[in-house]
């Protein structure tokens, strides 16, 4: 007897444990996420105002980024001239320009390496300067340079050693006389950072043009007076702004990403949090009906209800209160796991240690016990109606029986949510999914006894377990919903996402493709396309044409864009440039062709104003719109040669287009880029790479999106075991029968495992139904609401794995209850002594 | 009744000893028994609480194992079967019914009467299956789940179940002990009928001395050892046996 009791204990605590671990698998998820987010976000935070702190006042580029145009934004510059004006005006101590470029170096085997890090003009004034010395001087003078911590170690590099630098204009040689570092980190830019003084910097980095990416200024006057100075001073496209207002937009900016990756990482938290909550409904479900003797004892001997959904509630608070603070600590321990785990993939996170904040532990805390407490109030309120005499009738299965008022809003809410989806505006769009959700969640009870109905005869087929498989799945229709719910929320999440994803991400693909024509582009940064390299280029064998143009970023009635020149009747052939009024071939002096921005009220005949870096202004008459293409983003606004010399003046070509011979290998590909990779000044895009960019970045959202909720559908696989090993219990009389009677052993495992991989499809099966339909409507009204061309796009394979994954999940989750079905001797399980 | 024919063994034990627990604690609840259960006979087993009634059919009925000594059914003794094997031989050869009714409650009277021969892939003999059902007096309630039967009725499905394989044997572990004495007597009927009208054989458990009366011959246990046997019993005569075995 004290075998038995003792089992018994052991089969209750693995009750709990259930429970606990999806609460602290949930908890723990849900901290971990913050620990490490706010790791994130603190130090991009800090690194703002360690790069920032002493700027009083910031001329920057004036990119509204919404606007069409702050593609171009990015390429306008403060003129060496401009720069002094401002930095010599009253109440500025001192002041800094920025400017960057690519660079890279060249190994003396040939190799380049620090591939793609950044150039930057050496700051001299100590307080403006972001950087540290860590060892050396600073670079000043042709011929020095100074690398950051990071490269250095990496390369082998120290004070004094001799390096090749390539930069736009070259490849030149230069001493490394500084290492430095910014803050505790290595470096500012991720790639890297070559300190360069002024001597070399506007050679190396802009063509020997004197010029800005922004101005940085410390005064002595108060932030709003400096502001105030310095406003008339700025060229068009720029704008001064107080330092405070700078770090704050800087650190939006970059605590922003940080941000949205919390947010988006503990609404996956939540939601399998939220999975979790069915699983702890389902225990205490099943413990209060086996319970109900017990009850209904203490029911007889005087507790009143309320009493009795007391108790039931302080055992989940306790439980709940003990499985979040468990959740603390294992997302603690997760937390440091996860950054080793990075670290061994080779991603350093940004800061160090972890930030263990009271607010997550807090929010975890709370929101693990509350979850708890709240999946345990429907089960104490059973526990409450317990009558004294049920105390006296033979302990029974708990049995469902399935109201009509719940066919009722099942029905109401998937058949409004449906037609919501399908003919409603965006929001009953939205609306729509919610109640078709919430429908087929209700509706799950009906379900499971309808699929049992419907699998019966073919499972009856495998013999008797096949059939009272699918019975004990129909014997209490509501446990088995509540069940297979938690894998289908998981499911119909993943193809949700799935469905509405790749839909999307082949329209998106499909449209940029659609605009693209060139082969390739190439574009200067800071360098130019000289004769030599289209030479080469054309050389290559499989390039058709090589066709550079001169381009500069300008201002076009006060909105950055660029204006380009060369051969036209080339460039329209080669590029996808379309006219959508007027005529390229009226273009002459005085005359411009402009890109067709919808509301700019540019019209052929109108005139516009343009203005370059230097502050000139030009009017030009429009003889032609140019509609908007990816290439035409590329050219911006054209004008003849004659034009664009007298007002930018006699410039290189840094801008050119490369058409390929029809059916060009892949080795045409390699030969280019092994061209423009001893260009660090040179960007290579290929035609289609921004669709093949957009593709991958989607495939990498919706993979990165389902493997966070993956975490639900293992909440939800401990579901199936807790609620496969509680059934066993409560059936431990009946299993012991047919063991009795002539079942053996694999049959009654096999019945088991039925009855797990039934669950488990029927939440796979209808959360990927209603996934695709949801998907597919949603999909439908985008397309119907908006106009737009989108077709729906079922990826079978990944649904098919999908279904694979969740019914492999149900097999895997039956193996623990398949064992304890058979566990117990079989005098023992029918309870003959 | 033949008691003067000598009959074959449909199950017997040879020096059957089952002992619980080690050393100092060790609980002998069969200490050397030797018995043979006749075929075609009803035998009732009887004795106190803790005497041994039920180790004994359990052991015999290959549903636990023996500590030492030997069980058979037929020839086949039981300690060399596996524990798969036990389960088929309990399947094609044994019946069972107790206490508790241990109906299957998703499955018809029908399905339940038939379990043993689904079981074991086999179809039942319809001939036989309607006659049984008829003696238990089921034939209108065989769509019926367990839960809508009266604990009489679904007692009368086991006994169904027990007969409609013909097993060898037939182990019933105090088949009344849940029933009111209406609902028992009919139980009793059936079985006494069965080895009457089919030559069934029935080995039963029981406290019941009304009960035990209806049995061909009653074997008294008390302490893991026979101590008595009695050839066609009473209930007056039982009872006076077992008072003086308490005195």
């Amino acid at each position: 007897m004290f075998q038995y009791a003792w089992r018994g204990v052991r089969y209750n605590k693995g009750r709990y444990i259930a429970t606990l671990v999806a609460i602290i698998t949930g908890v723990a998820f849900f901290t971990a996420t913050g620990f490490l987010s706010d790791r994130v976000i603190d130090s991009l935070e800090g690194s703002v105002d360690r790069e920032f702190g002493s700027v009083d006042v910031a001329v920057v580029v004036d990119a509204d980024a919404d606007a069409v145009g702050s593609d171009f934004a990015a390429d306008l510059r403060i003129s060496g001239d401009d720069a002094d004006q401002i930095i010599a005006a009253d109440g500025v101590d001192a002041g800094a320009g920025v400017l960057t470029g690519s660079v890279a170096f060249l190994g003396d085997d040939g190799k380049t390496f620090a591939d793609d890090a950044v150039g930057r003009l050496w700051i001299e004034d100590d307080e403006l300067n972001p950087l540290d010395l860590e060892d050396g001087v600073a670079p000043a003078g042709e011929g020095e340079i100074a690398v950051d911590r990071g490269i250095a170690e990496s390369n082998d590099l120290e004070v004094g050693s001799s390096v090749t630098v390539l930069t736009l204009a070259g490849q030149f040689d230069a001493t490394v006389v500084g290492i430095t570092k910014f803050g505790s980190a290595d470096s500012i830019d991720g790639t890297g950072t070559v300190s360069i003084p002024a001597e070399s910097a506007f050679d190396w980095l802009s063509s020997g043009q004197v010029e800005f990416e922004d101005v940085y200024l410390r005064g002595s006057v108060d932030q709003a007076e400096l502001q105030s100075t310095i406003e008339p001073l700025v060229p068009a496209g720029f704008m001064a702004q107080t330092g405070d207002e700078y770090r704050e937009d800087q650190q939006a900016f970059a605590a922003g990403v940080g941000k949205a990756l919390k947010r988006g990482l503990q609404a996956f938290a939540l939601l399998a949090m939220l999975v979790g909550g069915f699983v702890i409904y389902n225990t205490f479900s099943v413990i209060v009906a086996q319970r109900l003797r017990e009850l209904a004892v203490l029911a007889a001997i005087g507790a009143t209800p309320k009493q009795l959904k007391r108790s039931l509630r302080y055992e989940g608070l306790v439980i709940g209160i003990l499985g979040s603070a468990m959740g603390v600590l294992a997302g603690l321990a997760l937390t440091y796991l996860l950054i080793f785990v990075l670290k061994l993939s080779g991603v350093e996170l940004p800061g160090g240690g972890i930030k263990v904040s009271g607010t997550t532990v807090l929010q975890g805390m709370v929101i693990g016990a509350l979850i708890t407490f709240l999946s345990v109030m429907i089960p104490a309120r059973r526990a409450a109606r317990t009558e004294p005499m049920e105390a006296l009738r033979q302990a029974a299965v708990e049995t469902g029986t399935l109201s009509r008022n719940r066919a009722i809003a099942a029905g109401a809410l998937s058949g409004l949510g449906a037609l919501g989806m399908l003919f409603g505006g965006s929001a009953a769009v939205g609306f729509g999914m919610v109640a078709l959700f919430a429908g087929v969640i209700v509706g799950g009870p009906f379900i499971a006894a309808g699929v049992s109905r419907l699998l019966r005869p073919l499972l009856s087929r495998l013999g008797l377990e096949g059939r009272l498989a699918t019975d004990n799945t129909a014997r209490n229709p509501q446990r088995t919903a509540t069940t297979a719910n938690a894998l289908l929320i998981g499911v119909f999440l993943v193809t949700l996402v799935t469905v509405a994803g790749t839909s999307i991400k082949d329209f998106a693909v499909g449209e940029i493709n659609k605009l693209s024509s060139a082969d390739y582009t190439l574009e200067s940064t800071g360098g130019s396309i000289d004769d030599d390299l289209v030479a080469d280029l054309e050389a290559i064998d499989g390039v058709a044409e090589v066709i550079p143009f001169r381009s500069e970023a300008v201002t076009i009635d006060g909105n950055p864009s660029a204006l380009s020149t060369g051969d036209i009747s080339s460039l329209t052939e080669v590029a996808d440039i379309d006219i959508s009024e007027g005529s390229l071939d009226d273009l002459g002096p005085s005359k411009v062709a402009v890109i067709d921005v919808p509301d700019s009220g540019h019209v052929v005949g109108s005139t516009v104003t343009l203005a370059d870096i230097s502050g000139e202004t030009v009017e030009l008459e429009v003889v032609a719109l140019i509609s908007f293409s990816l290439d035409t983003l590329t050219v911006g606004n054209v004008v003849d040669m004659q034009t664009f010399d007298s007002f930018v003046g006699d410039t290189a070509p840094t801008k050119a287009f490369v058409k390929l011979v029809s059916g060009a290998q892949t080795d045409t590909q390699d030969a280019i880029e092994d061209l423009t990779n001893l260009r660090p000044d040179i960007i290579l895009t290929h035609g289609n790479e921004l669709g093949e960019l957009f593709g991958t970045l989607f495939d990498f959202l919706i993979n990165a999106v389902n493997g966070l909720l993956l975490m639900s559908v293992l909440i939800a696989l401990i579901g199936i075991v807790n609620t496969l090993s509680l059934s066993i219990l409560e059936r431990r009389r009946e299993l012991g029968l047919l063991r009795v009677i002539g079942m053996v052993d694999k049959q009654v495992r096999r019945m088991v495992r039925l009855e797990s991989v039934l669950i488990a499809s029927q939440g796979t099966v209808t959360g990927l139904l209603l996934g695709m339909f949801t998907g597919a409507a949603l999909i439908f009204s985008i397309g119907r609401l908006s106009d737009a061309d989108i077709s729906i796009s079922l990826p079978g394979y990944q649904l098919l794995m999908v279904l694979v994954l969740g019914i492999g999940l149900g097999f895997l989750a039956s193996i623990i209850p398949a064992h304890r079905s058979t566990h117990l001797e079989v005098l023992e399980a029918i309870g003959a002594n | 009744m033949n008691t003067d024919v000598a009959l074959a063994a449909a199950a017997r034990s040879v020096d059957a000893v089952k002992t619980y627990g080690e050393g100092d604690a060790a609980v002998h609840a069969l200490a050397g028994v030797s018995v043979e259960f006749p075929t075609e006979r009803f035998t009732a087993i009887m004795g106190p609480s803790g005497s041994g009634k039920s180790t004994l059919m359990q052991c015999v009925a290959g549903l636990d194992r023996l500590t030492s000594g030997q069980a058979f059914i037929g020839d086949t003794e039981l300690s060399t079967l596996s524990k798969t094997d036990l389960t088929l031989l309990r399947r094609d050869r044994l019946g069972f019914i107790f206490q508790q009714y241990n109906l299957i409650p998703t499955l018809s009277s029908r399905e339940n009467i038939i379990l043993p021969l689904t079981l074991a892939g086999r179809d039942p003999d319809e001939d036989w299956f309607n006659e049984i059902v008829a003696t238990v007096r089921m034939g209108d309630r065989l769509e019926n789940l367990p839960s809508q039967l009266s604990g009489g009725q679904q007692q009368r499905v086991a006994v169904a179940r027990a007969l409609v394989p013909r097993p060898d044997i037939i182990f019933a572990d105090e088949p009344t002990g849940a029933l009111d004495s209406h609902a028992g007597t009919e139980i009793l009927t059936f079985m006494r009928h069965a080895v009457d009208e089919t030559g069934q054989t029935i080995v039963m458990v029981t406290h019941d001395p009304r009960a035990a009366s209806f049995a061909d011959n009653v074997l008294f246990l008390a302490d893991g050892l026979i101590i008595d046997e009695m050839a066609n019993p009473t209930t007056d005569r039982v009872l006076d046996r077992m008072k003086k075995f308490e005195s």
